[in-house]
Parts: C-alpha cells; structure tokens; sequence
C-alpha cells in the first residue's frame, strides 16, 4: 500500500499539532524540523508551508523564536515550546487521540471488505 | 543553490510583500527564513517555497481606505511632478509659456512639488532590516531619495532635449 503522499487535507489537519510537538521535543529550527517530520513517516513539508505554520503557532503564543548565528551560514530561527504551547499540545494530542480511535471505529480494518 | 537564484527570489519578494501590505520588520523576518532554510537545504527557493508573488500573498494584511490612498498618493504626486517639470522645461526651451502662466513658474511648482512628493514616498518605503544582523537589506532613504530624484533628472533632460530637438 502506498504511503506517501499523504492526501493534504490530512498533513493540513495535523501539522500544527506535529510541528509543536517537534519543537516541544527541544528547540529547533525550520530545517530540522520538516527532517524530523520526514523521518516519522509524514512526507516532505515545503519551507512554503512550513514557516507560516511556525508563525501561526509563534503568533498564538505556543512558540517562540530568536535568531542565532550559523557557522559559516547564513544564521538560523530556533523555536521553543512556550508553557502555554506545551499545555497546549498536551490537551490537543489527547483530544487527537481520542477523535483519531472513533474515528478508526467506524473505518473497515485493513484487508476487510467492509 | 546558487547565490543568484536566492538574491533573484529576495527581488520578487520584498515588493510582493510591500505590496502586501506586510510590516518592514515583518518581510526581514520572512527573507531571513527562505534565505536560512535554502542555505540548509540547497534547495531552489522558488522550488520550496513557490513563487515570490503567490508566497508572499499568504502574509496579505488587510489595508485601510487611508492607507490605500496613502499608497496611491506618491504615485500621483511623482506622475504630476513630471508632468509640471515637462511642460515647464518646453516651454522654456520654445519660449512659450505654459498653461497661460510663464514657463519658468509651471518649472518651479514642479520642482517645489517634488519635495512633498519626495517626503511621502520616502516615508512609505522604510527600509527593511535583516532580523540576523539588524543591517537593511533594501535601500535606505538616501539612497532611494537619490534615485528618486536621478528619475526627475533623467525626465527634466529628455523633455529638454527632445524640446531642442523639434524646436
């Protein structure tokens, strides 16, 4: 069964709450970020995509950012979880659970001819 | 990813966002993130980020019936001022006056309307500052009086030799 691309209204549902939990993990920047999100299996996240997302979540007060110099580049914006942020996805990810198992209920299993 | 491609993307960019109505601040911060995360990936910018146009409308800020004219006003100003400067310019060099008064005086409101002009363009296009280094990364308000100004030059010397020309 192919995996990847994951249809983009489903990346779109979930990556507020996955790119927080990234930053949640440790402080990180925009690079880094759409790896880790690779590496768990979600896909490729363009930078397109992914900085606005980091904004929004800056601008809801769950993240904040600062700049720091790169070696020998061109310098970097790391992301910190904020209180409020990791609240947040603490409250969000049970929620996210809870919707992603009813709703699991109602598909056929794999393999089923439901 | 070669520098070009990165400083032809900053291009498109900073005036899409102008455009956009985006705070100086705010465009720093949005170049600064393209430039960091192509120079990490090696990526086109165009390629990860899409075109300049269509990524910068995605930060479009709503403006206001003022802030609209305000926009529009330089433009305005500039159009008018060149024009005064024209007709002024022409008819000194066929020694006719201009709109019933002496061509000299059509000249000078020209001249004297591209202070105001000059003022509020200047005041609409502040730079933008690199979050990284706190340097601007789009002409300062010498540089872009300067330019503006070479324009009015460039205008007042092709009216006046084009004058001498067909006179």
């Amino acid at each position: 069964m192919p995996l990847e691309p994951w249809p983009a209204e489903w990346l779109r549902a979930t990556l507020p709450l996955t790119v927080l939990a990234v930053v949640a993990e440790e402080e990180t920047y925009g690079y880094a970020i759409a790896q880790r999100l690779q590496a768990a299996g979600l896909g490729a996240v363009k930078g397109g995509t992914l900085y606005p997302m980091l904004n929004r979540l800056e601008q809801d007060e769950l993240v904040t950012s600062s700049w720091r110099e790169g070696a020998g580049g061109p310098g970097r914006k790391f992301f910190t979880v904020t209180p409020h942020g990791r609240a947040h996805l603490a409250e969000r990810a049970a929620a996210w659970h809870t919707f992603t198992e009813r709703a699991a209920g109602l598909l056929p299993s794999v393999g089923s001819s439901r | 990813m070669t520098s070009t491609g990165i400083d032809t993307y900053r291009r498109e960019l900073v005036p899409a966002l102008r455009a956009a109505n985006v705070p100086p601040e705010r465009i720093g911060e949005i170049v600064a993130e393209v430039e960091s995360h192509v120079a990490d990936t090696g990526e086109d910018p165009r390629e990860a980020f899409g075109p300049a146009r269509d990524y910068a409308a995605g930060f479009r800020r709503p403006r206001s019936r003022g802030s609209v004219a305000a926009s529009v006003a330089p433009s305005l100003l500039f159009a008018l001022c060149g024009f005064l400067v024209a007709v002024g310019i022409i008819g000194l060099v066929d020694g006719e006056p201009a709109f019933g008064q002496p061509a000299w005086v059509v000249l000078a409101a020209g001249l004297v309307l591209w202070i105001p002009a000059l003022v509020v363009a200047l005041r609409q296009s502040v730079p933008v500052p690199d979050p990284r280094t706190g340097r601007w990364i789009t002409a300062g308000p010498a540089a872009n009086a300067v330019g503006m100004s070479g324009v009015l030059v460039a205008v007042a010397v092709a009216c006046w030799g084009l004058a001498v020309l067909t006179s």
